[in-house]
């Protein structure tokens, strides 16, 4: 392996929101991209893999610790990177073939050696014939090559995949991760290093020598993972798949432990009533997941379900989680299996359906917070505001915010609260308020 | 029954007396002005430059736009629906607003202050409703085209909607059509507001032929002000109408477009909440009470109905807009023919008096002050394209800049200009150009405004593709800034052409220090024509503006708008 290119040392980066609160996106992380390297950052949504990216490019700013370019600080935009963008980033009301020159402008070129070089970079991604064309005449994946012409006429020795397939389609994608490695592999370009950035697992193992594993709030480097497997990587390899197998059960040990996780003891008063960390999903989609399962005679795995779902492995994972919490899956190992609440559930009516929800919620710590804040005060509409904060004062590190609007919506859902944005108050005996 | 945690009591006690003031002074003025109404004829109302009559005048001036705005409303609501559902009407009223528009208020001036003085000959209603409408057409074409224009782009499955659940016309406008147009409608109010002041100064104090007319408001203490060449009362007026105007942006347009952020069809998580508003909407005893009682009002109403349409099961027959519509198209379409024919044939008349000469020199004229609306447009560009791009890259120059820049594009120019003449005399510029000074004074601000706007449509990722590639400051300019904010620009350029053609009749010939400054532009013959009471050149004039304005927008401004519109689209 050669030497490193690019070094976080420490770096956390926090931003501030609209809100006037601190966020913190990425915490205390240490990194090094080295010469010779595919480095994949694999992760879920708000696990800080595209800041950690625009720390390593100079975008963003470190708000602590250290971000080193070949060994020197990074004071600037990095010189070394070319960076192929999620949503292309062209200019609309440019011809491909200016977008490509336009990356050269800086280097004062003449005109025939700029002319050159955007033909060899159109040529390398097979652009030809479409150097006139403007952005919005091509199809999706034909935009990702112009990206790519783009990234590669700059001549630079590090390439930034920052999630370059997700607007794309699954076969346009797969074609154009193929195509990316092959040049890569050639040694044709200056390209020397890439870093992907990623949420899909089977994308950084067909492209990636080393595999970090983000985890959120804030992003934490969780788990890295080698892999030396050859290119072209078959996907049917067993090797391939033990791999990819080894990294599934990584995330969802850290998201679903078998073992409980340690409650702390502290003052009893304040154990007893540890609220939980809602997962941001529609209620609906559990009613879908529980019906889904039980058409696979109520167990299924947990990998071959995400891919059935066609979500991203961290979705199906939160999915799985919320169903956990209210008590109709259970989650040994890699498999989800209906409880017989499950079961029952899954074959109810909407009526029973609702009130089963109805039970499961009142079973929750973080219903027995709000209720007990009502109840408290005694009044019948609770600001929403008040439970936020209640429950930031419980949990700070999450973000309450979320978890009051999962809160919400589940509890909208099973007609356990009411909620009316006007006043941003919730209230307890829904049929009662509609009565009035 | 009221339910408060709390939290909240303490701040109830302050809010409520705020408001509660804020609802007697309202009264109170209701009251005065009613009294002024009342009172004999009165065409040159003495005013006073003593800074404690000022709370009066403003409190007139307010009611006076307040009431414009309200006739705007409603003539917005009922033509705007018109045109949008009628095609026959759409023909004829669509380019009657954009003649219209280009109609500056001097247009308006004489046939409505004549006219409404000898219906009302004994008290100063005539007076004071000739001026109600005058502000009147600085607001309302505006908001009749934005309206209209939101009727039409009502989606279709909105309309499919209504047409599977059979609703009346009248349901379908209050259940469908308003609500989806309301956010368009306020956003335009704001604007056209601003556009009902412009001529404040104008519309309450003014010269026609040997009688001098003047109403007790801001504007005609300005005006004083200004001709007398009192610099404090100057200030003190400016000071009144700025206080008039950010009381109107806290009492109406913060709570009116916080009410109508529920009504837009996106749905976002962010945006749009007004703290300030939430703050007080829901701290105040009043406000809760006021909304609570309505809630169950309306509640009971739709109650009632709802239950009445499950049982008979038919929709219930309401009032049908087509049905009205028909029996009204024979008589309007005779009134309207005859009226045309009639003011035709009068202009033609009045015209025929004009030498060659005349129209020479009109033609001019129109020229001088196209020039000076050229270069007033010009020079603005230059500095508020970079500023309000500037100003717009970090969210928190924006949040900033926004509402000032809003407030003081809000502002009635005219009031400023006395104060900027001192200047440029004390720099030594010659009136001519002097005067493009002041056309620029007002319109800066819409191009300020439009580019700010315009800004938010810089793309993040293609600036950070650029500072990755080690792109130029030029390079970001040429290729990223200015053709995304261009479509804004160009909206900006129309607005400001627009007010500068406007503001020209202000700029080039004004009252100061008891003489009378004066430039050769048309804006400068159309008010020499109107306080003289030269009426064949009033109309030569405006007819040479009209014709002038209207194929500039329809040959110049139309074109680089339809092409920065398709050159310049962001979606790929």
């Amino acid at each position: 392996m050669g030497p490193a290119l690019i070094e976080l040392k420490g770096v956390t980066k926090t931003f501030t929101l609209e809100s006037g609160r601190e966020f913190s996106a990425l915490s205390k992380i240490d990194l090094t991209l080295r010469e010779g390297e595919v480095l994949a950052l694999l992760g879920p949504s708000g696990s800080g893999k595209s800041t950690c990216l625009r720390l390593m490019c100079g975008l963003y700013e470190a708000t602590s610790g250290d971000v080193l370019a070949r060994g020197q600080k990074l004071e600037a935009v990095n010189r070394d990177v070319a960076m192929v963008f999620q949503a292309f980033a062209l200019l609309p009301w440019e011809s491909v073939y200016r977008n490509i020159a336009l990356a050269l402008n800086p280097l004062n070129l003449n005109e025939d050696d700029q002319h050159e070089r955007v033909k060899r970079a159109i040529d390398v991604v097979g652009l030809e014939g479409f150097e006139e064309a403007y952005p919005r005449e091509l199809s999706g994946g034909m935009k990702q090559r112009v990206g790519l012409a783009r990234a590669m006429a700059m001549q630079r020795p590090i390439l930034f995949l920052d999630e370059p397939f997700s607007a794309l389609d699954v076969l346009t994608s797969e074609t154009l991760r193929q195509e990316i490695l092959r040049i890569y592999v050639s040694r044709k370009t200056s390209i020397r290093s890439m870093l992907l950035v990623t949420h899909n697992i089977q994308e950084a193992v067909t492209m990636a020598d080393r595999i970090l594993v983000l985890g959120s709030n804030p992003g934490h480097i969780r788990a890295e993972f080698l892999n030396a497997i050859p290119y072209p990587r078959n996907e049917e390899a067993p090797n391939f798949k033990e791999l990819v197998t080894r990294i599934h059960s990584s995330i969802t040990e850290s998201y679903m432990p078998d073992v409980p996780e340690e409650t702390v003891p502290a003052r009893p008063s304040e154990a007893k009533l540890r609220p939980e960390i809602l997962p941001n999903v529609p209620m609906i989609e559990v009613v879908g997941l529980v019906e889904l399962i039980h058409s696979h005679e109520d167990r299924v795995d947990l990998f071959s379900l995400s891919e059935e779902l066609g979500y991203d492995f961290g979705h199906t994972l939160y999915l799985v989680k919320a169903a956990e919490l209210l008590d109709l899956v259970d989650t040994p190992k890699q498999r989800v299996i209906l409880t017989p609440d499950g079961i029952e559930f899954a074959t109810a009516d909407i009526n029973m359906r609702k009130r089963m929800m109805h039970q499961a919620l009142g079973r929750l710590n973080i219903v027995k917070i709000a209720t007990d804040l009502l109840k408290e005060s005694g009044i019948v509409r609770l600001p929403v505001a008040d439970l936020t904060a209640q429950i930031q004062a419980l949990l700070p590190t999450e973000n309450a915010e979320h978890i009051v609007a999962s809160l919400i919506g589940w509890g909208r859902f099973a007609e356990y609260f009411g909620y009316n944005d006007d006043t941003k108050t919730i209230y307890l005996d829904v049929g009662q308020e509609v009565q009035q | 029954m009221l339910h408060r945690s709390p939290v909240v009591i303490r701040h109830l006690f302050i809010l409520d007396i705020i408001i509660g003031l804020g609802l007697g002074t309202l009264i109170y003025g209701l009251i005065l002005f009613a009294g002024q109404w009342h009172a004999t004829f009165n065409p040159s109302y003495q005013i006073e430059l003593h800074s404690g009559s000022l709370p009066l005048y403003a409190l007139f001036s307010a009611m006076r736009g307040l009431g414009a705005y309200l006739v705007s409303l409603v003539f917005t609501v009922a033509v705007g629906y018109w045109a949008a559902k009628s095609a026959a009407a759409e023909k004829v009223i669509i380019p009657l607003l954009d003649i219209l528009q280009s109609i500056p208020v001097l247009g308006f001036l004489p046939g409505l202050v004549l006219g409404l003085v000898a219906i009302f000959p004994h008290s100063n209603v005539g007076l004071e409703l000739a001026a109600i409408l005058m502000i009147f057409t600085g607001q309302v074409w505006n908001m009749t085209f934005a309206f209209y224009s939101s009727l039409k782009s009502v989606p279709g499955d909105l309309q499919e909607a209504a047409a599977v659940m059979c609703l009346s016309d009248s349901t379908k406008l209050m259940r469908i059509e308003l609500p989806f147009s309301a956010v368009n409608l306020v956003w335009n109010s704001i604007m056209s507001m601003a556009g009902g002041w412009f001529f404040l100064t104008v519309c309450e104090a003014f010269t026609l032929g040997n009688q001098e007319y003047r109403l007790p408001g801001v504007g005609a203490y300005m005006a004083v002000a200004i001709e007398r060449g009192d610099t404090r009362a100057m200030l003190w007026g400016v000071g009144a109408m700025a206080i008039i105007i950010v009381t109107m942006d806290l009492v109406i347009w913060r709570p009116a477009l916080a009410w109508v952020h529920r009504f837009r069809l996106e749905q976002t998580l962010t945006g749009g909440e007004d703290q300030l508003i939430n703050f007080v909407y829901n701290n105040s005893l009043f406000l809760r009470f006021m909304r609570n009682f309505f809630v169950k009002l309306s509640r009971r109403a739709l109650l009632k109905t709802d239950s009445k349409r499950l049982e008979i099961k038919i929709p219930v027959p309401t009032f049908q807009f087509a049905v009205l519509s028909k029996w009204l198209r024979w008589p309007l379409a005779v009134v309207l023919l005859t009226a045309v024919i009639w003011g035709g044939v009068g202009l033609i008349n009045s015209l025929s008096v004009l030498t060659f000469a005349n129209w020479g020199e009109i033609v001019i004229d129109t020229l001088l002050t196209f020039s000076r609306v050229a270069a007033a447009v010009m020079l603005s560009t230059l500095w508020a394209l970079p500023a309000g791009v500037w100003l717009s890259r970090k969210e928190i120059r924006l949040r900033i800049a926004q509402p000032i820049a809003q407030l003081l594009a809000s502002f009635p120019a005219p009031m400023l200009y006395p104060l900027v003449l001192g200047l440029t005399f004390k720099a030594h510029i010659d009136f001519s150009v002097g005067s493009m000074v002041l056309m620029l004074l007002g319109v800066q601000w819409y191009i300020l405004f439009n580019t700010l706007a315009g800004g938010l449509r810089i793309s993040r990722e293609i600036y950070d593709s650029m500072t990755l590639m080690g792109s130029s400051q030029r390079d970001l300019w040429r290729y990223l800034y200015i053709p995304s904010v261009f479509p804004a620009l160009v909206t900006g350029w129309v607005t400001a052409a627009g007010g500068a053609w406007n503001a020209s009749i202000v700029a080039e010939y004004i009252n100061y220090q008891g003489s009378t400054l004066e430039t050769r532009g048309l804006g400068a013959l159309i008010s020499r024509s109107a306080s003289k009471g030269d009426f064949a050149m009033l109309s030569a004039c405006l007819v040479v503006m009209v014709i002038f304005v209207v194929l500039l927008n329809r040959y110049f401004w139309d074109r680089i708008y339809r092409v920065s519109q398709k050159r310049f689209r962001l979606d790929f």
